[in-house]
């Protein structure tokens, strides 16, 4: 895959911790996938049906779970913009010092391509830190999407790819962890009026 | 026998999974509760069979095909998950009469529960035969979407929040956990295995010695940090206490009694697969680091006066703690140990969770804050309170004393004094907590001013203490046969 496709995945998963509007985040995480479905379609050319199949499950994904997310949107109005309590720049700053510790510390893991290997690990890193920094219950997901998108980068770029079964198989885990997820929001938006984890939290020792 | 070990893999998970969509087809509340019934009990006698299969075994290699591994290990989850499952389901008519609210409409909850259940259970079960490391990753991805709808089954905030937080997090950690599979994968395809069966846990295991020493530590790490979060050990244990509390009790005896040693079989396979390329004394330090913190953190809650179920999940951090640490000792009498706990804990952990049924019925104030003198006002509950606190306390005969007694000295044979030192104050400072519980909370003097219902319909109490209690007694006398049996040695050794 190019380094400057590698490069715009990565900002795309920058990006969702940033934003405010959780339309625009369900599209950069849309555009992410999209980018990643085209960057293994790319390396599917004259090598094995495994990478066919990594494409059409990354391209599935980019339509499937943006399309199931905006439903849940919709389904759950914000009565007013959830407060962060970091703005945009400290959990910019905050995301970017994760990426940056991930391409200096992690070690070669065998791949052949650091930019890869840093550019995936860092999205991991990255999806926590979403699920870390912000509120709401969508972007939550959001990060566990983002997660995921780079455990596809690096699965993606295993010399002869990654058996088509843990491809498909974990695109059906990941649906049918939205699926929960987005019924576990909608409930929630049900009990609390808002999705916002902070209203949430009453479980303490 | 072993012929039919094929067929009873696939059908072992296979009857749950029939089970649950035929619970999404009952019409009214007592055809669901028939036909959960029935599918309790078909999936259990197909899981006891497949896991004496497995024990009759003793001491020889495991059984493994194309997608399949059963050994002695498989075995003891095998008859753990059975055993759990089955009587989750039996107590689960009594806990739905009286739950109240539910997420979903009345109509439809129970059936829906069933459902959930069933699939819960269908995948705990598969996981232990399961042959290779990328198919049991996926198939304990697919335990957290059915067990965090259970979790939430109440639909209350509280619910809820340990539902979001346990879905969250266990996803989380198993990204971390599938990063470290990748990673592997990555140098078996270097090494010029591409397909998944490169995954499978024999072949890794002979692969390991050629694997690249740094990935393979690299994905050793990930791969124990990822499944820590859904064992539920130290310092990655946040969502254990909330969902353990907040779920039906029948749920909170799955979660703590079988999904937990579930996980960590698949952690006690990994150490096994990757030992000769990272080296047993990595594998056995972040075993130990693990287990220690695990059993540390858990000291300040037991010593705590926490409502039932919650002291009951801080327990299980505790055990989940011991477990770790037998697997790092790794000696015979360690991994005897291991084995002891494992049946041990999980009888005496259901035995307690059952027992909040009637005890939320006599004081619904029960889920809020600790029980006091429940033995005044309901004997029965108190009895099953008393049972399950005293063998989870370590308190002779309980099996745990056993084997708590087989990990320490495992760990003196294996050269850790210091460790086995800080095991042991630990494991009494918890015996100290939980024994001030059981007496406070079961035996103490009744409250001043009892805001409780009378007890009534106290037949299912009664049987799940003596059936449980007599299986706790059982496994204390096996036990001891157990110690420097073929079986033991050949988990010892690894059988992969």
């Amino acid at each position: 895959m190019s380094g400057v496709l590698v490069t715009v995945i990565l900002l795309f998963g920058l990006a969702v911790i940033v934003v405010r509007r959780r339309s625009v985040a369900i599209g950069l995480v849309a555009a992410q996938s999209l980018a990643l479905g085209i960057g293994a379609l790319g390396l599917a050319g004259g090598r094995s049906g495994d990478y066919l199949v990594a494409s059409f499950v990354l391209l599935t994904k980019a339509v499937v779970l943006p399309v199931l997310l905006y439903a849940l949107i919709r389904r759950t109005p914000e009565p007013r913009l959830v407060v962060a309590a970091n703005g945009p720049l400290v959990r910019l700053a905050g995301a970017g010092a994760v990426a940056l510790c991930a391409g200096l510390l992690m070690p070669p893991l065998g791949l052949g391509n650091s930019h890869t290997e840093h550019a995936a690990v860092a999205l991991v890193l990255i999806g926590i830190a979403i699920v870390v920094a912000r509120r709401p219950l969508l972007f939550q997901l959001l990060g566990l999407i983002v997660a995921e998108n780079g455990l596809a980068l690096l699965a993606v770029s295993v010399p002869g790819g990654l058996s088509y079964v843990v491809e498909i198989g974990a695109l059906f885990d990941l649906a049918m962890v939205v699926t929960v997820a987005a019924a576990f929001a909608h409930r929630i938006h049900v009990e609390l009026g808002t999705g916002d984890t902070e209203r949430l939290g009453g479980l303490r020792d | 026998m072993t012929d039919l070990v094929p067929v009873l893999v696939v059908l072992v998970p296979a009857i749950p999974l029939v089970g649950a969509g035929l619970a999404l087809l009952a019409r009214t509340a007592r055809q669901a509760d028939r036909l959960a019934m029935a599918t309790a009990v078909v999936t259990a006698v197909a899981a006891l069979i497949l896991a004496c299969t497995a024990f009759a075994r003793g001491g020889r290699a495991a059984l493994h095909g194309r997608w399949y591994l059963v050994d002695g290990a498989s075995g003891l989850l095998l008859a753990v998950i059975a055993v759990v499952g089955l009587c989750s389901a039996l107590v689960s008519p009594s806990y739905l009469r009286t739950s109240g609210r539910s997420w979903t409409t009345a109509a439809r909850s129970r059936s829906l529960y069933y459902a959930a259940l069933f699939v819960f259970w269908a995948a705990l079960l598969a996981v232990p035969v399961a042959g290779n490391l990328a198919v049991v990753w996926l198939i304990v991805e697919a335990t957290t979407a059915a067990s965090a709808l259970l979790v939430a089954f109440t639909g209350r905030r509280r619910a809820l929040d340990a539902g979001w937080k346990y879905l969250v997090l266990t996803t989380l950690g198993l990204s971390v956990a599938l990063l470290g599979i990748i990673v592997l994968a990555i140098g078996q395809a270097n090494a010029g295995h591409h397909d998944l069966h490169a995954l499978d846990w024999p072949t890794l295991r002979h692969a390991a010695h050629t694997l690249p020493k740094d990935p393979t530590l690299i994905a050793f790490v990930l791969l124990l940090a990822g499944l820590a979060a859904k064992i539920g050990w130290a310092p990655v244990h946040n969502w254990l206490p909330d969902a353990h509390s907040e779920a039906p009790a029948p749920i909170s005896a799955m979660l703590s009694a079988a999904l937990l040693p579930t996980v960590l079989l698949i952690a006690w396979r990994v150490k096994q697969t990757l030992e000769p390329s990272v080296g047993v004394a990595t594998t056995r330090a972040v075993f130990i680091a693990f287990g220690l913190t695990s059993m540390l953190v858990a000291i300040p809650f037991l010593w705590q006066s926490l409502p039932w179920k919650r002291l009951l999940a801080y327990s299980s951090l505790e055990h989940m703690g011991v477990i770790a640490l037998g697997i790092g000792f790794g000696t015979p009498l360690a991994i005897a140990g291991v084995v002891i706990h494992v049946a041990g804990h999980a009888l005496a952990k259901a035995l307690g969770f059952y027992a909040a049924l009637p005890l939320l019925r006599i004081d619904s104030d029960a889920g809020r804050r600790a029980p006091t003198g429940v033995a005044g006002e309901s004997p029965t509950t108190a009895a099953a309170m008393g049972i399950s606190l005293a063998a989870l306390a370590g308190l002779p005969p309980s099996p745990l004393f056993l084997s708590e007694l087989l990990i320490v000295l495992g760990g003196v044979a294996a050269g850790q004094v210091v460790v086995t030192a800080v095991a042991v104050l630990a494991l009494a400072l918890g015996f100290l907590g939980l024994l001030h519980a059981l007496i406070e909370g079961v035996i103490g003097e009744k409250p001043a001013h009892p805001r409780r219902r009378p007890e009534r319909g106290q037949r299912t109490t009664v049987a799940l203490t003596a059936i449980l209690g007599t299986g706790l007694l059982a496994l204390f006398a096996a036990g001891v046969l157990l110690v420097n049996s073929s079986f033991v040695e050949t988990l010892t050794r690894g059988t992969l």
